[in-house]
């Protein structure tokens, strides 16, 4: 259903079912199609609040139709993930497109990078289906272990699943350059078993693109 | 002639005195041997008059006229780059997106507001791409930019092809396109202008769609 | 278990043992191994490590002494910093296309804003042309660049934006091509700008035997400050602020047309 038309271009494939994907994302569909924006975020109060945060660019369309839809954004990267019942944690604007049967919701993943607004919210999926996901270049997967912990850029990283704890430590030492930002001033830091994904860039940020 | 393909960002074409090629102004990256790159005055049909008629319109892309004896390296910004070969055919394509073209093809330009009328100019202003557009007719090779690659798809008269104003970047074929306001894109509100229209081909043909919804 | 898809590739989870040392991951990402040693890196370019690194600003303590061992150049300090410890990282820059060379006691000179990092057996110095850092000496370093770089060999002008650097050939010279302002059309361009200008009378010519590197770019990478000569007379990049003698304004940063720039309102 979910095939890749080139690394930047995902082709899906629907016979009337539907499938979520970022809003604004698509570039090209023959058939018929009917494209419905989503409310993102969640219920109620919390999901308001989280909409008025996350803004536009997190938000998700719902497309229906006959024939085949293209998607693509920003030429990012695509990966193509196959869940079984598990779940992925994906930085919410890294993420391209979901099989309509797999849950969607947004987690607050804490105060990585709040100075900058930076990763505040991670879009949880879970079920049985595809995801796409997007990167700024083509994404490295890297696993956790027991014995091998990893530290990662807040910038950088894209999504993860497995069984991992997130911490967060402070990164380059500018003691006497107070003020010198620009950089990441912490890094996350993975422990337990799973695979991270990372992506060779740093643009990633709430706010839009660098 | 014809451009080789270096990398996915760079192509080069190499000239012989009596070939010509145009490309776009500050295209050419290197080059070896005796090459002169000159402004092209007649931007399109028309000769001057066309010229400021582009300006006035914004279209400002000039071309330039590239001779000589030698080998030239053409890419811009980064961008990717794809060779489209023609073989008689016409090929439309947003002037801003043409990098470079064999001077074996004839060059014309397309008033895009006489298709469709109102709708046609509104589908200029729209998708921000002006006015014009660029045919390239006969046999030859061109060397087309985009955002991140394009792919290709194909247009059948069963099958009619909608696309992002934003995100095209050529047809060729015996295509006809208009601008649509389909329902169902009322409930979206995206980013930027032209969220609300789809450009939508139908006909013989293919259409080249780039991997971002941002011009270039 | 899921399963992670790429076109055509088998998915590659990678960890600290099966990651390459001192090499390319893939295209955009490159992969350091640190063994109680240190590179030089520019800020905000590692995207994960494994093991226990430390990442410190240059000109602080005790690293002073492999600061001056190393750096000719007064870099803005809050540019680069030191990687030391132990494990593998992983360096990557905007999605570029990064790349390793080895240097055997060779000289090599690159925009800065290319570079990414290097060893500390190399010396760092500033080039005579502005915005450009040379290299000397044996070791490794990393360069980012705006897709792949290409390899040409002299003779060959280039235009000035996508000059990525050159190694063992002399530094270029710069060539103006003035022939397109001669005759009738070529007055009306140099009086009226009607016509506009090709955008390509001012490129950097290489003579002689060496490589030339090239990107496909004409946007610049981000400039790293390298610093500044002295201000005074007779000091190429130097000299009195303002001055201009018949042709030479000092050598122009890479991409500025100085008296055409003026002349055309570009």
């Amino acid at each position: 259903m979910f095939r890749l038309q080139s690394s930047k271009v995902l082709a899906v494939d629907l016979t009337g079912d539907a499938v979520k994907a970022k809003n604004g994302s698509m570039v090209a569909y023959d058939g018929q199609m009917a494209f419905k924006k989503l409310t993102g975020g969640g219920e109620g109060l919390r999901g308001m609040v989280t909409r008025r945060l996350t803004g536009e660019q997190m938000t998700l369309m719902e497309v229906k139709g006959h024939g085949t839809c293209f998607f693509a954004d920003r030429a990012s990267e695509i990966n193509l993930v196959s869940l079984n019942g598990e779940k992925l944690y994906v930085e919410s604007s890294n993420l391209l497109a979901t099989d309509g049967g797999l849950r969607t919701g947004t987690t607050f993943t804490g105060l990585r990078g709040a100075s900058q607004g930076n990763g505040l919210f991670t879009t949880t999926i879970e079920g049985h289906g595809q995801a796409a996901i997007m990167s700024d270049g083509p994404a490295v997967l890297l696993r956790v272990s027991p014995q091998y912990p990893l530290t990662v850029d807040p910038g950088a990283y894209v999504a993860h699943q497995g069984n991992l704890r997130q911490s967060f430590q402070s990164g380059v030492t500018f003691r006497t350059l107070i003020g010198e930002g620009g950089g990441e001033a912490f890094q996350i830091r993975f422990e337990g078993d799973g695979v991270v994904h990372v992506q060779p860039s740093e643009r990633n940020t709430i706010a839009g693109d660098v | 002639m014809g451009f080789r393909e270096i990398n996915s960002k760079m192509v080069e074409a190499t000239v012989a005195p009596g070939q010509r090629l145009f490309s776009q102004r500050g295209a050419m990256l290197a080059y070896k041997g005796e090459v002169s790159f000159t402004p092209n005055l007649r931007g399109g049909q028309g000769g001057v008059m066309s010229m400021i008629g582009r300006r006035v319109a914004n279209e400002d892309t000039p071309l330039m006229t590239v001779e000589g004896s030698g080998t030239v390296l053409f890419g811009h910004g980064g961008h990717h780059v794809q060779v489209i070969h023609l073989s008689g055919d016409i090929l439309y394509v947003e002037a801003d997106r043409l990098l470079a073209f064999e001077g074996t093809l004839e060059q014309g330009t397309v008033f895009l507001g006489s298709q469709g009328g109102v709708m046609g100019m509104v589908r200029g202003q729209v998708s921000g791409q002006g006015l014009f557009t660029t045919t390239l007719k006969g046999h030859g090779a061109v060397a087309v930019m985009a955002h991140g690659g394009v792919i290709e798809v194909p247009v059948t008269p069963q099958r009619p092809v909608h696309v992002d104003p934003q995100a095209y970047v050529a047809h060729h074929g015996d295509v006809r396109n208009k601008l649509s306001t389909a329902l169902g894109w009322r409930d979206m509100v995206g980013r930027g202008s032209g969220e609300a229209f789809q450009l939508e081909l139908s006909g013989s043909g293919a259409v080249y769609v780039q991997a971002s919804e941002e011009k270039l | 278990m899921s399963t992670y898809g790429t076109p055509g590739a088998a998915p590659r989870v990678l960890d600290p043992v099966t990651l390459p040392s001192d090499d390319n991951v893939d295209a955009y990402t490159f992969c350091v191994e640190l063994k109680g040693s240190q590179w030089f890196m520019q800020k905000g370019k590692m995207i994960a490590y494994y093991g226990s690194i430390e990442f410190n600003g240059i000109g602080h303590g005790r690293l002073d002494r492999l600061v001056r061992k190393a750096f000719h150049s007064p870099l803005h300090a809050s540019d680069w910093v030191v990687a030391e410890g132990s494990g593998k990282m992983l360096l990557a820059d905007r999605a570029f296309d990064v790349n390793s060379y080895d240097l055997d006691d060779g000289n090599l000179t690159i925009r800065s804003g290319n570079l990414l990092a290097f060893q500390p057996s190399l010396s760092l110095k500033q080039s005579i042309v502005p915005g450009f850092l040379t290299l000397i000496g044996t070791g490794k370093f990393v360069a980012a660049s705006n897709g792949p770089v290409v390899f040409m060999e002299p003779p060959i002008r280039v235009d000035p934006q996508a000059l990525v650097g050159w190694a063992d050939c002399p530094s270029p010279c710069h060539h103006y091509d003035h022939g397109y302002l001669t005759g009738v059309l070529g007055g009306l361009r140099a009086m009226t700008g009607l016509g506009g200008v090709s955008g390509e009378e001012h490129q950097f010519e290489f003579v002689g035997a060496g490589t030339v590197l090239l990107q496909s770019s004409e946007a610049l990478m981000t400039e790293q400050a390298t610093g500044a000569p002295p201000q005074q007379p007779g000091v190429p990049g130097g000299g009195s602020p303002g001055g201009a003698g018949p042709g030479a304004g000092g050598p122009r940063l890479p991409g500025q047309l100085g008296d055409l720039q003026r002349r055309f309102g570009l």
